[in-house]
């Protein structure tokens, strides 16, 4: 298996009016391609500030990270933009669909940040995400006549647009109720059965049990890290 | 106790965000302040009831004759007195300068010709002796006059004896009867007040003079039934003038008007109307800047709104509750407002007291009032509407559902969107028409201060006086009195040299060998009645000869005209002895050219080139006036130059009438300068406070709509977008206000500007506009674009995981 992303020892710290609050405190961690992670841990304990660091969201106080071999700890905030455009596909609890853009102009947006895409390229491309989440047919509409479910699974199309290496998502399900969350588990299970790596942060052990892998994190500090086997699905293309 | 409750958690709000709080009140303070100075100014200027007993029923009459400004002539208020039922005090007076001799100098003070009943109109009692009676004004009356206080504790230490004891006015011995109280100047800026003599009364036929004139309706009587009827009675006196005197009908109106009305012409309410719409347009300003600061701090609260809305607050107490901190700022602004336009006003008292030396009409007593207060009162109103009230209530109306749902705004940040976009809009326009308007003002002022008039003044004094006629009948003994008076003064070590320069009036010309087919062919110039060296005023001869002693009466008619004349009709040739006709009032005369001198500002076209006008200076000895404008130029350093002319004339004879004091030939132009000066700072501070605001205000709309975006902006970062198609994504949008503003504002300022134009004709080259509007395009769109940059700036340098979290 190779290694898509590597952190080594990295510490995250926030400064607001002169107290420092450690998010993250010596955190090592490699994740391999293919792979589907699920993260848990109680409310506060550094799971977002992880995942946004991940994402190249923020970049660590202190600590190395590389990303597809790639040293990325030290890169500028355009050089940041750049990867998280081609490499890097985000779902939030909240959704964060722009309220001002349809649904396919929500999810084109990735691709209209690239260069050298062409527009018949983003067309098809939008088509096909949408069609993967099934959602085509509500395209032309704002995120507002959308319920809460079909908006996190335009998000979700979002994310995948722009063929990323890796899907980070940050309890996708928290603002959903038990019907739409089931929905939008089950993309990610296909997701990761059609060969990509997720990273997921999530509240529900039961969710948590679906990954192949599951972190558990405390005060900022990685404090477990266990395989599920009893996972029901395997991917078919891990560590190629 | 509600109330309170909300008052306290809004005065705590104010205190935690100390600079916003010094924001809004700063842009709140300017626009206030500026639209209540120019109220208050302008209110004392015309509109104010006189500070006299029944100040408000004080009226100037004027008379509108086809239109334009006139006086009545003491024969129509006499024909004209007896017939009106509804006027309660009627009666005429004359403004003049009196001169008082002490020994051998003297003073000069602005005074007031009046008869019986003038002081009784006023409503004042004099503090010494007794005011003019009939008895006064009867023909050959012993001279009586009153003298104000303040000529009283300086001339006289305020000596009680002083009733009865003679003074020397205009060399008439005059007998004082009556002391009037401090600061009384009425009818204007008088300091003594002598008779007008029943004389004028007399039927003069169609030459009687003309004198200003008061009334006071009888109360019960509207002012418009009074103008009609006194409209109607003097229409009956003209029309029979017209078959007595086959003099040309002309339509006549009779107006009542206040003093200070009257005293700017009519034109008073027109300067009132557009400097107040100025102002008010830079509250407008204000009120939008304060009223999207705060609408913004209300966007902040939607979430807590919608939240106490659904636990059932009602709109009502909703609205209150986020009033209040709009309400407390207004209230504050307001406050501090009339503190600042208090002091603006008391300095603007002084500066004006020390500028003029005879202080003004006595109106102009500029400072806080209850009109000024209760205007104070109504622009805090307004602005709490404008600026509290419906931003608040809008907040409080809002679809609660929408706002709870989720955290992503919806709908009403879409709805707050547009609002600000157009206000953005709007400020654009507002500020470009200011800038516009401003520098076109500015413009005219710099042209008038740096006008090139083509003569030199420096040292110069003038005298303007009339030879009576009545003593000096014949041309030529107002020609020989006229020659004794230069002669008196060139005597004078300190006199260089003496000219005298009457305007005679722009008059046609005719050019030998020309056909003129139409009237409105013929040429015109201004001509110049002189005697002595035009060089005395820095007019210099460049070719030919001057006057001298041999033009005479009998002698062929000479003429001096002015280079743009000679090089008119005369272009690749000597105009020397070259001839025309000039037309002076019924007669014509032919004129020979023996010289040429340079260029002069003509009176005619003020605002014109100097060489857009011609001059035609001929000889004030073969064209004899009994109105003189006598000038003469000094050594520098020469003190008490006027007394020189005072001298001479009193040398010569007493009962010359001087029609204006003896000064500086500068003083009227530099006053006039000054003025121009000051309106044209005036306009420019005005100006460029409108600007700061307009920034501030811009600056302040784009930071909150871009803070508005920040979670947007966080979700645009965190899938890919950089820093700069964030930028230029705002870039455009603000852009697109601009362009829509700017645009607005420049197709109104291309219709003013033809409108200008016209109205000017063709002053400034067409050129200049188009410079104006580029520049002011230009200058304002950089402004415009660093005002969108500069919190675009700061939103994007915000982390995307932080801007994420950002409600
Ligand atoms: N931008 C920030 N500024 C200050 N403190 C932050 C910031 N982001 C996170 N924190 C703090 O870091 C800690 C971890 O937060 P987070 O990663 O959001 O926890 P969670 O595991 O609930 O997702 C919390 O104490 C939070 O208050
Ligand atoms: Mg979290």
């Amino acid at each position: 298996m190779s290694a898509l992303i590597t952190l080594e020892n990295i510490s995250k710290s926030f400064l607001t009016e002169d107290i420092e609050t450690r998010a993250l405190q010596q955190v090592s961690l490699t994740i391999s391609q293919g792979e589907y992670l699920s993260l848990t841990g109680q409310s506060g304990c550094g799971k977002s500030t992880l995942l946004s660091l991940l994402g190249l969201l923020d970049s660590p106080t202190k600590g190395q990270y590389w990303l597809a071999g790639q040293d990325v700890s030290t890169l500028s905030r355009n050089e940041r933009a750049a990867i998280r455009c081609k490499k890097i596909g985000f779902v939030f609890q909240s959704f964060n669909l722009i309220s001002d853009l349809t649904v396919s102009e929500n999810v084109m947006l990735p691709l209209t940040y690239q260069s050298g895409v062409t527009s018949s390229y983003i067309k098809d491309k939008v088509a096909e995400v949408l069609a993967k989440v099934e959602m085509s047919h509500r395209a032309n509409h704002y995120p507002s006549q959308l319920s809460g479910g079909q908006q996190q699974r335009v998000a979700v199309a979002r994310a995948l647009v722009n063929t990323p290496d890796i899907i980070l998502a940050d309890e996708p399900t928290g603002n959903l109720d038990s019907k739409n969350a089931e929905a939008v588990m089950s993309l990610f299970d296909q997701l990761h059965q059609d060969g990509a790596t997720i990273c997921m942060v999530t509240h529900d052990p039961k969710s948590a049990k679906r990954a192949q892998r599951s972190l558990e994190m405390f005060d900022g500090q990685l404090v477990g890290d266990v395989k599920n086997t009893e996972s029901n699905f395997t991917p078919k293309a891990v560590g190629v | 106790m509600l109330m309170f409750l909300d008052i306290k958690y809004a005065i705590r709000q104010l205190f935690k965000s100390p600079r916003f709080t010094a924001m809004t009140l700063f842009v709140l303070i300017g626009g206030l302040s500026i639209s209540l100075f120019t109220f208050s100014f302008l209110y004392s200027t015309v509109y104010k009831p006189l500070s006299l007993p029944n100040g408000d029923s004080i009226k100037a009459v004027t008379i509108l004759k086809n239109g334009n400004f006139d006086m009545l002539t003491a024969n129509d208020f006499t024909q004209m007195k007896d017939e009106l039922n509804t006027l309660a005090e009627f009666g005429i007076y004359q403004e003049s300068t009196t001169r008082v001799s002490i020994e051998d100098s003297g003073k000069s003070y602005s005074s007031a010709r009046v008869r019986e009943g003038f002081f009784k109109f006023a409503g004042v009692e004099p503090i010494l002796g007794r005011t003019i009676n009939a008895e006064d004004t009867v023909v050959g009356a012993n001279p009586v006059a009153l003298i104000s206080e303040e000529i009283w504790q300086s001339d006289y230490r305020g000596n009680n004896e002083i009733i009865g004891s003679t003074i020397i006015l205009d060399g008439v011995v005059t007998e004082i009867v009556g002391v009037m109280p401090a600061e009384y100047r009425f009818p204007n800026t008088a300091r003594l007040w002598t008779t007008l003599s029943d004389d004028v009364l007399k039927p003069e036929g169609n030459n009687s003079a003309w004198h200003r004139s008061y009334a006071r309706v009888k109360s019960g009587v509207t002012i418009t039934q009074a103008e009609q009827e006194m409209t109607q009675v003097l229409r009956q006196i003209h029309q029979e003038n017209v078959k007595l005197y086959q003099i040309e009908p002309s339509d006549l109106q009779v107006k009542l008007m206040t003093f200070q009305m009257a005293q700017t012409g009519g034109e008073g309410s027109i300067v009132f109307s557009f400097l107040n719409a100025v102002a008010l347009m830079i509250l407008l300003l204000a009120c939008i800047n304060v009223g999207n600061l705060l609408l913004a701090r209300t966007l902040d609260k939607q979430k807590e709104t919608a939240i106490r809305s659904a636990l059932g607050a009602n709109s009502v107490r909703l609205v209150s509750q986020l009033m209040w901190e709009g309400v407390l700022i207004a209230l504050l602004g307001g406050f501090l407002s009339v503190l600042l336009v208090a002091a603006a006003l008391d300095y603007t008292n002084m500066a004006l007291q020390s500028w003029i030396p005879s202080g003004g009409s006595f109106w102009w007593r500029y400072g806080m009032d209850g009109a000024t207060l209760g205007m104070a009162v109504v622009f805090t109103l307004v602005t709490i509407l404008l600026s509290s009230f419906l931003p608040a209530w809008r907040s409080a109306n809002q679809d609660i559902n929408t706002t709870l749902r989720d955290g992503t705004r919806g709908a009403q940040s879409k709805k707050a969107g547009r609002l600000s976009r157009l206000l953005v809009t709007t400020q654009v326009f507002l500020v470009a028409i200011l800038m516009l308007i401003g520098s076109i003002s500015a413009y005219i002022a710099h042209s008038f201060i740096n006008i090139e008039l083509g003569d030199d003044y420096s040292h110069v004094m003038s005298a303007r006086f009339q030879i009576p006629t009545d003593k000096y009948p014949s041309e030529k003994q107002q020609l020989n009195l006229t020659q004794e008076l230069i002669q008196q003064v060139k005597q004078h070590p300190s006199v260089v040299d003496v000219v005298t320069n009457n305007w005679a009036g722009t008059r046609k010309l005719y050019l030998d060998n020309k056909e003129y087919l139409r009237d409105t062919e013929v040429p015109t110039a201004d001509v110049i009645q002189t005697i002595g060296p035009l060089a005395t005023v820095g007019v210099n001869l460049t070719i030919g000869r001057n006057f001298n002693v041999r033009d005479t009466q009998q002698t062929r008619k000479v003429a001096l005209i002015s280079e743009s004349m000679a090089k008119r009709y005369w272009p690749n040739e000597s105009a020397i002895d070259k001839s025309f006709t000039l037309e002076l009032g019924e007669e014509k005369h032919k004129m020979s050219v023996v010289g040429v001198v340079s260029n002069r500002m003509n009176p005619s076209t003020m605002f014109g080139k100097i060489d857009a006008a011609d001059e035609i200076y001929i000889s004030g000895q073969q064209f004899i006036a009994s109105y003189q404008v006598f000038f003469y130029r000094v050594l520098p350093g020469t003190e008490n130059a006027d007394e020189v002319f005072y001298r001479a004339m009193f040398n010569t004879d007493r009962s010359i009438e001087l029609t204006y004091q003896v000064q500086p030939a500068e003083q009227n132009r530099n006053k006039m300068r000054e003025s121009m000066a000051l309106l044209s700072n005036i306009t420019f501070i005005t100006g460029f406070f409108a600007l700061l605001l307009a920034l501030v205000g811009i600056y302040g709309l784009t930071a909150n709509a871009v803070a508005q975006r920040t979670h947007e902006v966080g979700i645009r970062r965190a899938i890919g977008a950089t820093d700069l198609s964030i930028t230029l994504m705002f870039l455009k949008q603000g852009g697109k206000q601009l362009v829509i503003g700017l645009g607005l504002a420049l197709l109104c300022f291309a219709l003013m500007a033809m409108g200008f134009h016209q109205f000017t004709e063709q002053l400034f080259p067409v050129m200049s506009y188009y410079v104006l509007a580029i520049s002011v395009a230009l200058g304002l769109s950089i402004i415009v674009m660093i005002a969108i940059f500069m919190p675009t700036k700061r939103a994007i340098q915000m982390e995307p995981s932080v801007a994420l979290r950002y409600e």
